[in-house]
């Protein structure tokens, strides 16, 4: 059996999961607005560390992470010849180090915390820390390392922030998934962490079972979404069909969910295509907004502390359906204990990835 | 000759870095977005929006409103007129 | 046995497949360097002139192996994966749409959408209508290895080919280097040469290394 746990998520609204998941059970949101950050000088929601008391740049919020995941495993696992750190952000250190947005988080890394190998950066858009995961599983799948910790990092920088200004594709109110009112995304900044390893011992905390799943490229179109959700219907397909489990043994649905028009009304296709469309399903963004490179990682951590506390929880900004097809999305937190869950992620370049996680 | 429109062709070859085109192959009327005309596509609508801010200082705060205005560069002329009385 | 059936170098110098020099650029050309072995290539694909340098690599490094490597490549859709890396992600393309914003404030939609390294796999993904999976990751300098074992790996998993490589791309260099790695049915004569006349290579950390290596260091 595949282990995941050790997660950790640093996020405005907290510097510890269980700050997190307190926060999020309070159904709060790391969305704040901040003043004169727009193209025009217009303020923005944002979901940002607090810049006079918190300031957290990329490189620190990489070593921070992974200090706490270290805390949750057996320590010296670190210096073992056997472990891989694999890196998952898309942008970097952008605003600081234009040229070399990843260079603090390999030779830098490595000496800090004393690793034998360089950790390996994923950048593949915002399906990278899904795809992270799905890598380290099967890096320890093929033997070719015994442990690997998943740390995920993005920031809010004025670079992103200009982009998806470019694009029209940020909202002027704290995004809405799913909801018929939706205007776009609204862009957060936040690290999370996860450790895969077939070794249970190696957990201070019970882990959860990673049923890890495939990636599918939409071959559509490099920054709109497909309108058929065909990419997303077949990474989902091939993750489920891998591990033999039908839509009846899921249990929930933590789906991408930007709440630009065109993405959400893809994964409603998508969903509806996959016979999902029954299943209790969220977005996450409504709590951290859309944390690009760590929103992979970042969402199945706070999906695998609804697993453990046996809560369901609402769709944050969610009121009433706007998407074409129909959709069970959570409009209130609901206490249930549960098994399994599914996490999607879809991005720029055509990008869709998939995994599942399960109880022991 | 009418200035503007020239001017908007060059542009539009500047801002949407077109290859192989010159001023003299855009008709005024030809559909920018149609796959006979120079074939844009939706990044493309949105460089035009850009174009219209660097150019001619008008501000399009709903990328909708451009569509119609995009169409051809007798419409965007007659857009940048519209905008500038 | 798993092989190397075709690859493609692009530096500023030359333009190579299967170790055989293409193309030179010539300097008194009105074109660009890339845009020279599209034409050379005579390919047809319009949308190459809108993306940036590392997307065309890649479109250039598949189409010149289908090409000249005489590979058919008619996978099935779900047949191939992509695995791409370099050392500073879209360096080049994040400055270009840098400038775009810090000179007028009217930052560029059509330099943004190319500001993310792995927008190379989604445009070969795009060309050739594959719908496997597509990786991309940030090394130091290229590593044998990692693109070794990677392939075992997925065609051990069942991919009919993976197409990957090198692609570091920035003002002062060009180092394109897109490999073909098939599995191949096993030759009966067990004393093989390393590269056959066909230009195939066997797969291996070493010998991936070698043909890098025939005009990169």
């Amino acid at each position: 059996m595949m282990y995941i746990g050790a997660e950790t998520m640093i996020s405005p609204m907290g510097a510890s999961t269980e700050e997190n998941w307190k926060s999020m059970l309070a159904n709060r949101s790391a969305i704040g607005w901040v003043d004169q950050v727009g193209l025009h000088h217009e303020k923005l929601p944002l979901a940002r560390f607090d810049a006079l008391t918190t300031d957290r740049r990329f490189h620190s919020l990489v070593f921070d992470c992974l200090q706490a995941v270290s805390q949750a495993i057996d320590a010296s696992l670190l210096w073992h010849a056997s472990t891989q750190v694999i890196v998952s952000a898309t942008k970097g250190a952008v605003d600081d180090h234009l040229d070399r947005p990843f260079d603090g988080v390999m030779h830098p890394l490595q000496k800090a915390f004393d690793l034998k190998r360089l950790p390996l950066i994923v950048s593949n858009a915002c399906i990278s820390g899904v795809q992270a995961i799905n890598i380290a599983d099967e890096l320890v799948a093929a033997g070719e390392a015994e442990h690997v910790i998943v740390i995920a990092a993005d920031l809010a920088s004025q670079f992103v922030i200009n982009g998806f200004q470019s694009l029209y594709a940020i909202s002027d109110k704290p995004c809405a998934p799913f909801d018929i009112a939706r205007k776009g995304i609204t862009l957060g900044e936040a690290a999370a962490g996860v450790v895969v390893s077939r070794n249970r011992g190696i957990f201070k905390e019970e882990p959860l079972s990673l049923l890890a799943g495939y990636s599918s490229n939409d071959a559509n179109h490099i920054s709109g979404p497909s309108r058929t959700g065909e990419g997303l219907v077949r990474a989902v397909r091939r993750t489920m069909a891998r591990h033999q489990k039908q839509a009846a043994d899921l249990d929930l649905l933590s789906v991408h969910g930007t709440a630009t028009q065109y993405n959400d009304e893809m994964e409603a296709i998508a969903i509806n295509r996959l016979g999902l469309q029954n299943l209790p399903l969220l977005s996450l963004k409504g709590y951290f907004g859309h944390t690009l490179g760590a929103a992979g990682v970042l969402e199945t951590v706070a999906t695998m502390q609804m697993l453990r506390h046996g809560v369901q929880l609402k769709s944050l900004g969610f009121e009433k359906l706007g998407t074409s097809q129909p959709l069970n999305v959570l409009a209130n937190n609901k206490v249930k204990e549960f098994n399994c869950f599914l996490k999607t992620a879809s991005g720029f370049g055509g990008g869709n990835a998939a995994l599942m996680v399960e109880k022991i | 000759m009418d200035q503007l429109k020239e001017d908007l062709k060059h542009q539009i070859i500047e801002q949407l870095n077109l290859e192989d085109v010159t001023a003299a192959d855009i008709s005024d009327d030809m559909l920018l977005f149609d796959a006979n005309g120079l074939a844009l596509d939706s990044i493309d609508a949105l460089e035009m929006i850009v174009l219209l801010e660097k150019y001619h200082g008008i501000q399009v705060v709903n990328p909708e409103e451009g569509k119609s205005a995009f169409l051809s560069v007798n419409s965007l002329a007659e857009y940048i007129r519209q905008k500038s009385n | 046995m798993i092989k190397i059936t075709g690859y493609c170098h692009i530096t500023d110098l030359l333009c190579a497949v299967n170790g055989k020099i293409l193309l030179q650029p010539s300097p008194d050309s009105e074109h660009s360097w890339f845009r020279q072995i599209y034409n050379f290539a005579d390919i047809q694909y319009p949308k190459f002139h809108k993306m940036d340098a590392l997307a065309q690599a890649g479109v250039l490094g598949v189409e010149l192996i289908r090409l000249f490597a005489a590979r058919p490549m008619d996978f099935q859709d779900e047949g191939v994966d992509l695995v791409f890396a370099n050392r500073y992600a879209s360096a080049a393309t994040d400055r270009r749409f840098q400038a775009s914003y810090a000179d007028h404030m009217s930052p560029s939609p059509a330099i943004f959408v190319y500001t993310l390294p792995n927008i190379i796999t989604g445009e070969i993904a795009i060309l050739k209508k594959w719908y496997g999976e597509n990786t991309f990751v940030v090394m130091p300098e290229f590593d044998p290895g990692f693109f070794t074992s990677y392939i075992q790996r997925h065609i051990a998993r069942g991919c009919e080919a993976v197409i990957g490589g090198w692609v570091q791309i920035d003002e002062e260099n060009t180092e394109v280097f897109i490999f073909l790695a098939e599995p191949i049915p096993a030759e009966p004569i067990p004393a093989e040469p390393i590269q056959a006349d066909d230009g195939a290579v066997r797969l291996g950390v070493r010998e991936l290394l070698e043909i890098y290596q025939q005009h990169l260091s």
